[in-house]
């Protein structure tokens, strides 16, 4: 991932601040309608949960503390990652009249950054992966019984937008490489990164409501 | 992605005809997908009809070709197959379609000066989203057990793997799922191309009420369907992978269970707003075209947009009246009822506005006016028997009966319906550049209403007599075969109706490549989709049109000569 294609003129125009305004104004009525979507999910997990006397209920293999928040922790590590890669892209933006020189180290920065998030994004998806994996392994399958079925049915949605979320991720590390986005066009980015911050939200909620409480 | 450049005009036939990104054609190809599935659905109610006035007796024509099993006799599993498709069709694949998808499109970038929706990708994707998910419910028709059998409402544990085994449950499930997702992409493109690519001058009180109507239809969409999205995720799992949310213990395992009553309430809570997603779109366009064509201002612009408003809010509170049957507790229960009770008054606030607009109006009785007329008077029925659904003494006996399907048929279907019916009526003009045949649609009009007001009258009247819904065949019962003569009153209209609609099939057809060519402005209104030349050019407006006047500005005394003025003028001083 050389910075030589960040540093010539981008073949695309640079996004207009009204453009800008028009797609975050769409990803936040999106992260909107899905926090009715995972609102919906949580509801029914406190409902259900509330019907069962003791929580967890005894005699199930319960999925492993220490994965599961070593895992929450390299998610939040991987939002502040792609946080300081749009930091450092809004920098180069703000940086007038100072050449391609620092162009081109805030276009080497957000990409690096950018790289970590993703990294750390697809190290959350394994620890993830495990998790399940060693359930599994104990003997707690989802059809068990109402414990199961909420734990693993709750963490599959989550994984399915996660599966996304990343994804879009790698479309704009990839899209960073080839100067398709950069200081001057990055809105998909931020958009993109905005979607994590709210997974990223949503699992700190999966897990206060499995592990914490 | 913001409307201002014109983008070039595309030229291969699969950009301009399948995967178009320009909303006109994503508009008509919402109205023939609808239509297509409204007849579907119809014919399905045909069939409803007939086996409830002729209980095993053989379907005519059809029965041969889609029971050849039982020698063309309606058996009870296809029966509930036939009440469930029909439903799930008619609301998901039919109504919000045509009335959303079609007519949320064509309508909102012409109306606020745009050049195309804010996302036009998001657009096409809307549209074969909905067409994917219309597949998906084809084929739960034709898998070895059949379709989904356990209603559009879908309880468990009837929907859950004991009660309807066979994947036709599973699917359905997924097809809601995705006609649900293309709903939630439609409305953030509808709220975000509303707030941003209003043409300069056009301030929120200066759009067509359509366009509110649409606005808060969009605003109900993106918040309540993922609910119902959510609720069909656990509905799927609980299906193919045996887990236990709405089931009380799991059945593979007999371990702990969750509870089926959770699921009316997701159900619910994403369901009656629903209704007033259906309804919304239909109100603004009633509004709109009651104006119109009484050559007045809507009467109470404003109090109309809070009315709406109200609405959308207390949708989200109203849902228990559909579970008073299931055990809530009493200050549950009341609390619902009196919330269903307020949230009639926005209602009843347009019924009189529409009213208000017609008093002392200069009236051109053209066949969108009359769907619009029809619209005030099957609201005003089926809205006043909701209230008897309201109270929870009188639904306690009404629940589950002919009463409550004559009340949501009026409310829902006939109101809708007319809306969107007016509404084809009256933007084929602009849509197809040709004018659908008057006389026919007069005759379309009258040959509907009367049959449908025999039908759902005649409903409220078995219905408070103990017909309960969903049964196939009441005379099964002692104490419901005294009541068979209404079921077979009601069938006969229903054909009746039925066969009506094939007059606006062949007008609608035969109009659209033979139909009487329309000048640019036929209805002669101010609004700026009607200030563009037929057929509408791919970029709509060369220039971004500015406003200076308000949508509904007819028969101003400073007017010389005519009673409208384009929104693009100013009012003489």
């Amino acid at each position: 991932m050389t910075a030589t294609s960040a540093t010539a003129a981008l073949p695309l125009p640079r996004e207009s601040a009204r453009a800008r305004v028009d797609a975050t104004l769409g990803m936040l009525f999106f992260i909107g309608s899905w926090s009715m979507a995972f609102g919906t999910l949580f509801l029914s997990f406190l409902i259900l949960r509330d019907r069962v006397g003791t929580w967890p209920p005894p005699g199930i293999a319960l999925p492993s503390f220490p994965l599961a928040s070593l895992a929450t922790a390299v998610l939040l590590g991987s939002s502040v990652a792609l946080h300081l890669a749009l930091r450092r892209a809004r920098a180069g933006r703000q940086a007038t009249g100072a050449g391609t020189g620092a162009t081109a180290a805030a276009a080497r920065g957000f990409g690096a950054l950018w790289a970590v998030g993703l990294g750390l994004g697809c190290a959350f998806a394994a620890l993830q992966w495990w998790l399940w994996w060693a359930l599994l392994a104990a003997g707690t399958r989802p059809e068990a019984g109402l414990y199961e079925s909420l734990f693993f049915g709750l963490t599959w949605v989550h994984a399915a937008h996660v599966a996304i979320a990343l994804l879009a991720l790698l479309w704009v590390q990839v899209g960073i490489a080839c100067g398709r986005y950069g200081s001057q066009r990055i809105v998909v980015a931020q958009n993109s990164a905005l979607f994590w911050h709210f997974m990223d939200a949503v699992w700190v909620l999966l897990y206060l409501g499995f592990f914490v409480f | 992605m913001s409307g201002d450049h014109i983008h070039p005009e595309p030229t291969t036939f699969l950009r301009k005809h399948v995967f178009s990104f320009d909303h006109k054609v994503i508009a008509k190809q919402f109205l023939w997908f609808g239509m297509l599935w409204l007849l579907i659905g119809g014919v399905m109610a045909m069939m409803i009809r007939w086996q409830l006035a002729n209980p095993g007796q053989p379907v005519p024509v059809l029965g041969a070709l889609l029971f050849p099993r039982t020698g063309g006799v309606i058996d009870p599993a296809s029966y509930n197959m036939l009440f469930t498709m029909h439903g799930t069709i008619m609301i998901f694949l039919g109504l919000t379609p045509v009335l959303i998808g079609c007519f949320g499109n064509w309508c909102i970038p012409l109306m606020i000066g745009a050049r195309d929706m804010i996302f036009p990708t998001l657009n096409m994707l809307s549209f074969w989203t909905v067409f994917l998910g219309g597949m998906v419910g084809l084929w739960s028709m034709f898998v070895p057990l059949g379709a989904s059998e356990a209603g559009w409402t879908g309880y468990p544990t009837l929907s859950t793997t004991v009660g309807t085994q066979g994947t036709g449950e599973t699917l359905w499930a997924v097809a809601v799922f995705l006609i649900g997702a293309s709903s939630i992409m439609g409305g953030i493109n509808y709220i975000t191309t509303i707030i941003r690519l209003r043409a300069p001058g056009m301030g929120w009180m200066d759009m067509p009420l359509t366009v509110w109507g649409l606005f808060f239809t969009a605003v109900l969409n993106v918040l309540f369907l993922p609910v119902i999205g959510s609720a069909m995720l656990l509905l799927i799992m609980d299906r193919v992978f045996g887990t236990a949310f709405y089931v009380p213990a799991s059945l593979l395992t007999g371990g702990s269970g969750g509870d089926p009553i959770l699921y009316q309430h997701l159900f619910w809570i994403f369901g009656h707003p629903e209704v007033y997603i259906l309804i919304l779109p239909a109100w603004g366009i009633v509004a709109d075209l009651l104006s119109f064509f009484a050559r007045k201002p809507a009467f109470g612009y404003k109090v109309t947009v809070g009315a709406m408003f109200a609405v959308t809010v207390l949708s989200a509170v109203v849902y228990g009246h559909h579970m008073f049957t299931t055990g809530l507790s009493a200050m549950l229960g009341e609390s619902f009822m009196l919330l269903t009770m307020i949230i009639s008054v926005p209602g009843e606030i347009l019924f009189f506005n529409w009213l208000h607009t017609l008093w002392k109006g200069s009236l051109r009785l053209t066949t969108p006016m009359l769907f619009a007329m029809g619209v005030i008077f099957v609201f005003g029925l089926g809205g006043l028997t909701g209230l008897y659904l309201a109270t929870i003494s009188t639904d306690i006996f009404l629940h589950d009966t002919y009463f409550v399907v004559g009340h949501f048929h009026l409310t829902m279907a006939a109101s809708a319906l007319f809306g969107a019916f007016g509404a084809t009526y009256f933007f084929f003009p602009k849509m197809f550049g040709r004018m659908l045949d008057e006389r026919l649609g007069k005759l379309h009009f009258w040959t509907t209403i009367i049959p449908l007001t025999v039908v759902f009258s005649t409903m409220f009247v078995s219905g408070y007599s103990g017909m309960p819904r969903r049964y196939y065949d009441h005379t099964s019962a002692d104490y419901l075969k005294p009541l068979q003569h209404l079921n077979v009153l009601t069938s006969v209209a229903a054909f009746v109706l039925g066969a009506s609609q094939l007059i606006f099939a062949w007008n609608f057809v035969r109009s659209r490549w033979w139909g009487k060519k329309a000048v640019d402005n036929p209805w002669e209104i101010g609004t700026l989709d009607w200030s563009m030349p037929t057929p509408v050019p791919h970029y709509n407006f060369k220039e971004i049109p500015v406003v200076h006047t308000g949508p509904h500005e007819f028969s101003h005394p400073a007017l010389k000569g005519r009673d409208w003025i384009p929104q693009t003028e100013k009012l003489p001083a």
